[in-house]
């Protein structure tokens, strides 16, 4: 089913019925445990994302223009994105671009320095301080080698979550909004070079909760990454040259011989 | 080895503090582009992995935060200050290390250029204490604060590795002369006279001078 090509898994939060199959099926399949939380009068448990959820389904009362009251559920995760500002900040090269286009860890390699937490757009990567790594989501990359689909995709009951290759599943999440007609809308292929996390919305981005309308890397990124790391070697490099240079043009400052005086003062070197 | 009527330009205490500054700068120079380049990564491979690399980086920065902070209280009455017109007019001529200048503005204890040096490097080094004591332990302050740090603590190594190697440059081989007075302190009459005119004047007017063979009473240390 899957080949090493691009793949797109489509998230179409009309169909979510929010029962967390998912969010089980990932604690599942990547062994990560479940940690005590307190009823805070939400549905939505755990609160937020962690380095021991990699997804989450987050719950929203809505109320539209009309008056009508409405859930929203939207499955939160990492988006993939092909312009991801945790790899383009991650100094070990542990999070790095795989063969379908997601974004994967490799978990021995981190150094826990939290760069990524701060380059990402979507608050993703969460830090485990018992083994000082980051972790995320990485769209079930050796069930993908293995033909499998992700396991958060395969517990879906309703539909809600596919997966194939890009092009077919673009197609398929505008065919959806088609369908739906309103507000609904496909959110994911217009920024960050287009996210291998697509998602269908039945209202308008910015309805809903932690969901960046416009999302960007971050201009501090591109400060740093883009103009100053090529600078800091530009005027290292030449100051070390200019150095060089006046060294055989202008020659260097030694003290002048008038200044010596007495016979115990003596020429600089 | 001084020779009978060499200068003290520098006490024991000063040279410490100057190589504890120069020490931990240059380690982290080295540690930060192992993790600023990922094709230098390899150079965490000394330190057990990136992983000892970055903690070398991280402790190597508390020494470098402590030497700042003595060599600032040292330097600041010497070095922290602008003179003028003396200094304005040393900036003008760039010291004489461009282009030939008859007369050279007279310098003190440090010339224009190296009170911008100095001050360049108590910024700049405060700059990178603040920002990297931020990235160490960003848990829990505000995403849009914590953003710029990276950006900031990059800026400030720019300017930090630039200037170093002018500094290197002319405390070595750009100016013969200079680096005894960070190795065992002494120098020589004809250095200091070219170099630092005004300083010297003053300490002989002061009887402050320590003139190695000659004993002097009113020498001062910091
Ligand atoms: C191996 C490299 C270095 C050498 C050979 C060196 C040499 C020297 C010398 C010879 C002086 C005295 C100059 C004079 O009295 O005219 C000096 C002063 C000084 N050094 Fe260094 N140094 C080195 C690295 C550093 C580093 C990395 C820093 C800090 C980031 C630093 C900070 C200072 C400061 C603040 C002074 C005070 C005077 C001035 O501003 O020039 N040095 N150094
Ligand atoms: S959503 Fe965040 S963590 Fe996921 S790939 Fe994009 S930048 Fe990286
Ligand atoms: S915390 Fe780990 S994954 Fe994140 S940027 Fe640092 S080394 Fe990379
Ligand atoms: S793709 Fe895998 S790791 Fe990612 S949310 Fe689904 S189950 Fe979890």
């Amino acid at each position: 089913m899957m080949s090493a090509s691009e793949v797109i898994k489509l998230i179409d939060t009309t169909r979510c019925t929010a029962c967390r199959g998912c969010q089980v099926a990932c604690k599942q399949w990547n062994e990560l445990p479940g940690l005590r939380t307190k009823n805070r009068g939400s549905y939505q448990n755990p609160p937020d994302l962690g380095w021991n959820t990699w997804t989450l389904i987050r719950f929203q009362e809505h109320v539209n223009e009309k008056g009508t009251f409405k859930w929203l559920f939207r499955k939160d995760g990492c988006m993939h994105c092909t312009d991801a500002g945790c790899v383009k900040v991650c100094p070990s090269g542990a999070l790095y671009h795989t063969e379908y286009g997601t974004v994967g860890i490799k978990k021995n390699l981190c150094i826990g320095c939290k760069e990524c937490i701060a380059a990402c757009p979507f608050e993703i990567p969460r830090y485990n301080s018992r083994t000082d790594k980051i972790t995320k989501c990485d769209l079930c990359l050796t069930r993908l080698q293995a033909n499998q689909q992700p396991a958060c995709v395969k517990s879906c009951p309703t539909g809600a979550l596919s997966i194939g290759p890009k092009d077919k599943m673009i197609a398929a999440a505008y065919d959806r909004v088609k369908v739906l007609g309103g507000d609904a809308n496909v959110y994911g292929d217009k920024f960050l070079g287009g996210t291998h996390v697509l998602y269908v919305l039945s209202e308008k981005p910015e309805v809903y909760d932690k969901l960046p309308k416009n999302p960007s890397i971050p201009l501090s990124v591109t400060v740093w990454k883009d103009w100053l790391k090529p600078l800091s070697w530009i005027a290292g490099g030449g100051v070390i040259a200019g150095s060089l240079l006046h060294y055989i043009l202008h020659g260097p400052k030694r003290p002048y011989p008038e200044a010596d005086q007495g016979d115990h003062a003596e020429r600089g070197e | 080895m001084p020779e009978k009527g060499m200068i003290k330009a520098t006490d024991l205490f000063e040279r410490v503090v100057h190589w504890m500054l120069a020490g931990s700068c240059i380690l982290l120079f080295i540690t930060g582009l192992g993790m600023m380049f990922r094709e230098l990564n390899f150079i965490g491979s000394f330190m057990g992995g990136l992983v000892g690399l970055k903690y070398v980086h991280n402790f190597t920065g508390i020494i470098f935060i402590v030497s700042l902070i003595l060599a600032t209280r040292m330097w600041w009455r010497e070095a922290g200050r602008f003179e003028f017109p003396d200094d304005l007019e040393w900036i003008k001529q760039a010291g004489g290390y461009l282009w030939h200048v008859d007369h050279v503005a007279e310098a003190g204890k440090y010339n224009a250029g190296q009170k911008m040096f100095f001050l360049t490097v108590v910024g700049c080094g405060a700059l990178m204490g603040v920002t990297g004591l931020i990235m160490w332990f960003p848990m829990g302050l505000p995403m849009g604060l914590v953003r710029w740090m990276y950006p900031l603590h990059a800026f400030g190594f720019v300017v930090l590795f630039a200037f170093f190697f002018v500094h290197l440059y002319l405390g070595t081989i750009g100016s013969p002369g200079s680096l005894p007075a960070m190795l065992n302190g002494w120098v020589t009459r004809a250095w200091a006279k070219t170099q630092h005119p005004k300083w010297l004047k003053e300490m002989e007017a002061a009887g402050k001078l320590e003139v190695y063979g000659e004993e002097n009473k009113e020498a001062v240390s910091h």
